[in-house]
């Protein structure tokens, strides 16, 4: 028999089927399923006649109230990151002490050997590591919301918001899970079934700021808006998912067309988390983040060191620089430490470490002081480190999950064109606003 | 003589599927990648009574069309290895959406097992489940268990055993999707009985309500 024939009965049959139910195949063999179902139970299973409302459901009427849901879903995150940056301040300032020790130590040491220890090594890696407290409080908390299941509501929260930009709300667990780490982000797409539905969730997950992004803000964010730092940062938080959500929505009218699928969210019961499985699932993440420092974090800076210890460094800055200058930062230090900042985020904040030899406690100034950048330099660099290139192990993720180069290249182009257009409006339209 | 056997849990997403596979295997486990696709290979082992049972943890899902790789994986493990016995971890609390699964399993023809999990849940909001009823209706062995508390684990590796060792018979499960889709069924059925190759490893069944689903990985089967 061939294939080839049966193939053409079943559209045939399927055909046959539509004329009679006016519906695809697929959806009556499912109905007759959930019949099947559905008629077991009335045997098998007997509910009590008023269900008790369980503590879950009580506590459900309100976090996933249609009105009070997303204030809600704001609110808790706004906490989340004034939780973040409150509570990691003085841990930083003991480890940037103790770091400032240790390159007072090594300069002691003179020579190139000296200026490797104390401006490459320890400037570059140390003020990277600095950011281990609230990277690693992040994690605590994306892990105390995932674990007591506000992770599953605010998904169900979104489902309505996503179903308006063309997704629905299981692609909103992956961009949930971005904000630790892109990486999982994108393998958590798996989930969803569509394959439009996915390729849009993958290709918008690096507009979550992840962990590696944080070091950026931080810095900039303390230094530069210091009583406002924490609601600046949570602003990267937030223009992230708008970029994100307009972007979908364009893929979903130009690329990726077509209906996203309808599904049942899951809403397992409310847990208390256990403070074991916390700290395991924020190890299980900041672990990553300590193996980069140790890697390709120190490669990077000491790579950085060198090139600027021989005079390198400087010629390849000024090379790019000039595509940064309607951004407002057109120096050729900001361009060298985005151009490392490829290989992974954090190397933004380690390159500038190197490159101004000062530890994070005074990096800040030491930026405002020799690129004379202002607020809203700052912010718009901020941005530009938000929505730009996503980094090589994410982009090596993209590859393996869609099987292709097509859209890891394509993801590399467009965000970084994305990031140029908004950081430049944000320093145009700034500028004349400040005046 | 050490007698081996091959099993796989499936189940949804949030059914305790890990916590049943930590109670089987404990510590004896390795992760690795299912090949082709990153989708991660959890699998342990352990020995019961002369048997040493190898655990295959399947990707959770909530069916097994071929929408998303896990669920493919899911399945192409069930038919192309062709485990001893299928254990699916079902939340009693959630009859309702659970049991697709369940069916879809035994429409493709596994051994299954059925590992009713959370009865405590189930019996704080006072659900009263008919278990002999249920296994006889759907034609297959089920488990009451709580496996948060370790409670069922035993009952369940001896059924396993004795569903491997065929000394309990899994019926499978026929649906009748209604008189105009059944006859499309027959139809395409006959068909596909006459190329031998298909037949031998899939039930002829089970591609033709495949077909009419407009699998994309069973359409690509007859490519």
């Amino acid at each position: 028999m061939d294939k080839e024939e049966i193939l053409r009965a079943n559209e045939q049959s399927l055909a046959h089927l539509r004329s009679i139910y006016g519906d695809e195949t697929e959806t009556v063999i499912a109905d007759a399923r959930y019949g099947f179902i559905s008629g077991l139970l009335k045997d098998v299973l007997k509910k009590p006649p008023i269900e008790r409302l369980t503590l879950s459901d009580k506590i459900d009427r309100v976090v996933v109230n249609r009105w009070l849901g997303i204030p809600l879903f704001l609110g808790i995150m706004y906490v989340a990151f004034q939780f973040v940056f409150t509570l990691s301040v003085p841990f930083m300032d003991w480890i940037d002490a103790g770091f400032g020790w240790l390159a007072g130590l090594a300069s002691g040491i003179g020579g190139w050997g000296g200026s490797l220890l104390a401006d490459g090594i320890i400037g570059g890696v140390g003020s990277v590591l600095v950011f281990v407290p609230p990277i690693f409080l992040l994690f605590i908390s994306i892990a105390v919301l995932e674990d007591c299941g506000y992770m599953a509501r605010a998904a169900f929260v979104m489902d309505r918001v996503m179903h308006k930009i063309g997704l629905h709300g299981r692609s909103f667990i992956p961009m949930i899970l971005g904000f630790g780490c892109n990486i999982p982000g994108v393998m958590a797409t798996r989930t969803i079934e569509n394959p439009k539905d996915r390729l849009t969730t993958i290709l918008i997950n690096p507009f979550m700021s992840c962990g590696a992004r944080l070091p950026i803000f931080v810095l900039l964010a303390g230094y530069f808006f210091a009583a406002h730092a924490g609601l600046v940062v949570f602003s990267m938080y937030i223009i992230g998912i708008i970029v994100a959500v307009i972007v979908a929505l364009v893929l979903r009218k130009t690329l990726f067309r077509g209906i996203s699928s309808h599904f049942v969210m899951e809403l397992p019961p409310y847990r208390l988390p256990t403070v074991k499985g916390v700290l395991t699932h924020m190890w299980e993440r900041g672990r990553l983040f300590l193996r980069k420092a140790g890697t390709i974090i120190f490669g990077v800076v000491v790579l950085v060191w060198l090139l600027n210890y021989t005079g390198a460094l400087e010629p390849i800055g000024r090379a790019i620089a000039p595509i940064f200058t309607p951004c407002g930062f057109g120096q050729w230090q900001a361009a060298v430490s985005l151009f490392f900042g490829f290989l992974a985020k954090e190397v933004v904040v380690g390159t500038m470490g190197t490159l101004f030899a000062a530890e994070e406690g005074v990096l800040g100034g030491a930026i405002a002081a020799q690129l004379g950048w202002t607020p809203l330099v700052a912010f718009a660099f901020m941005v530009f480190c938000l929505l730009y290139v996503p980094c090589v192990a994410t982009i090596a993720t993209i590859k393996s999950e869609t099987n292709s180069w097509r859209w890891p290249i394509f993801a590399i182009f467009y965000t970084t064109a994305i990031a140029w257009v908004v950081a430049t409006l944000i320093f145009q339209i700034g500028r004349i606003l400040v005046g | 003589m050490v007698k081996k056997i091959t099993i796989a849990l499936a189940g949804n997403p949030n059914s305790g599927k890990t916590t049943v596979f930590n109670n089987l295997t404990g510590a004896r486990q390795h992760v690795g990648n299912w090949p082709g696709v990153t989708v991660e290979k959890k699998e342990g082992s352990c020995s019961y009574q002369g048997y040493s049972i190898r655990v295959v943890d399947l990707p959770g899902v909530y069916s097994l069309t071929a929408y998303s790789p896990d669920e493919v994986v899911a399945r192409n493990f069930i038919v192309e290895e062709k485990p001893d016995a299928v254990v699916d971890i079902v939340d009693a609390s959630n009859l309702e959406r659970n049991l697709y699964l369940a069916l879809q399993l035994l429409e493709m023809g596994a051994r299954l097992i059925v590992a009713l999990n959370m009865m405590d849940e189930a019996d704080s909001r006072k659900y009263r489940i008919d278990v002999e009823e249920l296994s006889r209706l759907l034609g297959a062995p089920v488990v009451p268990m709580v496996a948060n508390r370790n409670r069922g684990t035993e009952e369940l590796v001896k059924k396993i055993i004795r569903v491997s060792e065929k000394e309990v018979q899994v019926r499978g499960l026929v649906i009748n999707y209604g008189r105009e889709v059944e006859e499309e069924i027959a139809s395409l059925e006959r068909l596909i009985s006459q190329d031998g190759e298909l037949s031998r490893k899939y039930s002829p069944r089970w591609l033709a309500v495949k077909l009419l689903e407009r699998d994309e990985d069973i359409t690509k089967k007859f490519k």
